[in-house]
This record gives structure tokens, C-alpha cells and sequence, in this order.
């Protein structure tokens, strides 16, 4: 019986000790509580700072750090919490993805669903619905994506569409019919939610929801798809192996936390079981297989914009991506 | 339909929070150990073609190990998207230290 879907360890071409894996992938509460703790010390430091630096020119790279702080973990995280690899006890989890899920703007069970179709199609035309720009990436594109306007016009149509009822077809395909009713009562509970806020603060005149998370979370937006563009930009499209379509790359302590070990993205699409804490073990179980990660957040993001700006310009064609192993 | 018990393998080749994979017939099923008791269900899972013996066993419950969806062992049920259809369990015993699955005889 054919266990192949279109894009796993199987189709990369990929092999590792099953008892190994087992061992990685075994769940546990204390990297998650031991992250999250880390993460709100880290929110009440840069948010202190941030209050400090008001009214003062200071207050622009403290926002920029706060915003950064708040945005790239409750992606990471919530990305953890939707694999359901975070956390062992399940309503942690769960609770952790809905509150990450209305940082980060897309509704739990819709990610789960729309990410699950992104791993078994990973940077596939016409069936991975999370390619989110058309490819080649143009310059628009690329600026769309990097302000974070794009991920914005993306998760508001789609949650308007959703609370409706007016699915996309995309999500009409990558949805079990039974549960489009639970993805159109969890956009309206978001929206709700979202409103509450809003209601609340236009009424109290109170500005520390506009200080505190809205502008933070915009200019975190932008931190955010630093790290998120540089996961399948550029690489190789329609092929089953994941070392090609998918980029790994290396990066200090700071960014390995705010990314939840997420830059080891190969890894991460090869055995999507294997939780965040456990991926750099993996990673250097499959050093051998895998291609050099790339070097560094900032270099790989100039690699990307290089690419898209020398195809523009005529200089290149193709995508970067595709490389020797 | 009358059921008929096969032998899957020894208690002891199946730990703690493991399961393991049995082949029968042109099937295939996932005999687990949750540290309860153990069962089995059908192998694949209900959302994709993974095999759950491959999966992340926690407590009573299987993670698929493709998308995580989530099944409760003991009775099949999907209780995690993106699984959302039950699995097929069979009645499993444990018997002078085997694990015996039970299937309909036809197949």
C-alpha cells in the first residue's frame, strides 16, 4: 500500500532511524512553559522600554524591538501550537494557539487546515494555497510581502469570507465539509473579539491598545516576514523534494528563539512531528542529507531581494533555489 | 460478522506510549500501548495517507505523524483537525504475554 504523499522525508529522499525519531519526538510541557515564560520576560522588558522611550526619539527602535518581540513569537508559536507540538497537555496547547492565533490573525482550525494542505503540497503551483505571491517574485510582490500588507489583505478577506460563510474555493477545497461551520463560528468569535477591542478603546479613549499592540504588531509585521519569505522564496517550485523547495538557515541564539528553532525549516517539513525544542538534535541527525543551511537572517533575506531585483533587470533567470545537494 | 484473533507480536516489542504497525490480509492497522491498556485501529489515517504507527502516541491519544491530526485510541475518534473522520478500532488481548488483534474473518 503506497504511503507517499507529494512532499515528505519519503518523497526529499530523506532517511532517519525510526527509534530516533521516536525519541525526538517525544512531548513534553517544559520547553513550551519554559518558551512562553521566556517570551512574556521578554514582552514585559522591551514594553517597559517602550513606555520609557515615549515622547522621545527612542521610542522608534523601541518599538521596533517590542514590536519584534510581540510579532515573531506569537507566529512561531502559534505555528508550534497548530502542529500541536508545543505543548504535551493539550488544553495548554490549545489555549497558547488561540491566543498566539489573535496576534498573529488567522483563525486555529483554519490554519491547521490550510497549513496541513502547505505540508502535504510544500511550494507546489496550484496546490500549496500558503505560496502566498505569485512566482517569480516581482519587486511589488516582494515589498507587499516584506511590509506585511500582503499577509493583512490575505487573513482579512479570508476571515470576512469565512464569518459569512462565502468560503474561498481554496478553503472549500483544503476543508473537510463538517468543518466549515466551526471555521465560520471561529472567524466571527476573532472578528468579535477584534471589535470588543476596538469598541472599547475608541469609547475609553484609552491609547495603550494602539501603543501597546496594534502599532507593535504592524511593525512587528514586518520582522515577522523577514524571517517567514525566506522559508520558500526563491527555491525550486513544483518538486517533491523538500531540499529543494525549502530553505534552512543558520542564525544566533536571539533569532533561534524568536523563531522557535523554525530556521531549520527543511528539517521541520521532513518530520513535522518533531517539536520546535528538538529540531536542531534532528538537524544534525540529518546533517549528511541536507544542504548547507544558509547563512544568517539578513544575508538570506539580500539573497532573495538580489534574486528578485536581477530578474527584474534581466540579469538572472529562473529561481535561486535550484542548487547542488 | 464473526471476528477471528490474530497474532501481532510479543507484549514486550511494544513499549510504553508506541505503536506498531500489523499488516493482514491487504490491510494494514496500528496496535498501540498508551500505557493503559493496549488497542488497535485502522492504520492509515482518516485525513491522509500516513501511517499512524508512525505516529506520536500521548496518553490516550495518536498524532498522525504527517499534520498531527489527533485520534483517542481507545474508541477512534478524531479529536484534533485536521482529522475530523473517526478511525476503525478492533477489540485487542493480551494473552500469555502476546498481543492478539481481532478482525472480521473474511478478511
Amino acid at each position: 500500500m503506497s504511503e507517499v504523499t507529494a512532499t515528505d522525508a519519503q518523497s526529499s529522499g530523506v532517511v532517519c532511524d525510526e527509534r530516533q525519531l521516536k525519541t525526538l519526538a517525544r512531548r513534553s510541557d517544559v520547553p513550551g512553559l519554559r518558551h512562553l515564560g521566556l517570551w512574556i520576560l521578554m514582552l514585559v522588558g522591551s514594553g517597559w522600554l517602550l513606555h520609557l522611550s515615549l515622547g522621545g526619539a527612542a521610542v522608534i527602535p523601541a518599538l521596533a524591538l517590542f514590536g519584534t518581540a510581540l510579532t515573531v513569537p506569537a507566529y512561531s508559536l502559534s505555528h508550534e501550537c497548530s502542529h500541536g507540538t508545543a505543548f504535551r497537555t493539550r488544553w495548554l496547547n490549545e489555549s497558547v494557539l488561540w491566543l498566539t492565533s489573535l496576534i498573529y490573525m488567522e483563525g486555529p482550525t483554519m490554519r491547521r487546515y490550510a497549513h496541513a494542505r502547505h505540508h502535504s503540497y510544500t511550494w507546489m503551483q496550484g496546490k500549496d494555497v500558503q505560496m502566498p505571491f505569485r512566482t517569480p517574485l516581482t519587486p511589488k510582490g516582494w515589498l507587499l510581502e516584506i511590509s506585511g500588507i500582503g499577509q493583512y489583505l490575505y487573513d482579512a478577506e479570508h476571515m470576512a469570507r469565512n464569518a459569512l460563510g462565502r468560503f474561498h474555493p481554496d478553503v472549500v477545497d483544503f476543508t473537510p465539509p463538517s468543518e466549515l461551520t466551526k471555521l465560520k463560528w471561529e472567524a466571527r468569535a476573532m472578528l468579535a473579539i477584534y471589535a470588543a477591542g476596538a469598541t472599547a478603546t475608541a469609547l475609553s479613549g484609552a491609547l495603550w491598545p494602539l501603543v501597546y499592540l496594534v502599532v507593535p504588531r504592524l511593525v512587528g509585521g514586518v520582522a515577522m516576514q523577514l524571517f517567514t519569505i525566506i522559508q520558500h522564496a526563491e527555491m525550486e517550485e513544483n518538486t517533491p523534494d523538500l531540499r529543494r523547495s525549502t530553505r534552512s538557515f543558520a542564525t544566533n541564539r536571539v533569532g533561534r528563539f524568536l523563531y522557535a528553532n523554525m530556521n531549520h525549516h527543511i528539517e521541520h517539513h521532513l518530520y513535522p512531528r518533531i517539536p520546535f525544542h528538538a529540531l536542531p538534535k534532528l538537524g544534525e541527525a540529518l546533517r549528511e542529507q541536507l544542504p548547507q543551511p544558509s547563512r544568517g537572517l539578513f544575508a538570506t533575506n539580500l539573497e532573495v531581494l538580489r534574486a528578485v531585483a536581477q530578474r527584474t533587470f534581466g540579469k538572472r533567470r529562473g529561481l535561486t533555489g535550484e542548487r547542488a545537494l | 460478522m464473526t471476528q477471528a484473533w490474530h497474532l501481532v507480536c510479543k507484549a514486550d516489542q511494544i513499549e510504553e506510549e508506541e505503536a506498531r504497525r500489523f499488516n493482514y490480509a491487504g490491510k494494514t492497522y496500528a496496535v498501540y500501548n498508551t500505557g493503559r491498556g493496549h488497542y488497535a485501529s485502522d492504520g492509515m489515517c482518516t485525513h491522509e495517507k500516513a501511517h499512524l504507527a508512525r505516529g506520536v502516541v500521548v496518553g490516550d491519544f495518536v498524532e498522525c505523524p504527517l499534520h498531527q491530526g489527533r485520534f483517542h485510541i481507545p474508541t477512534g475518534k478524531a479529536k484534533g483537525a485536521p482529522a475530523c473522520i473517526d478511525l476503525k478500532t478492533y477489540p485487542v488481548k493480551v494473552e500469555d504475554g502476546s498481543i492478539f488483534i481481532a478482525l472480521p474473518q473474511d478478511e
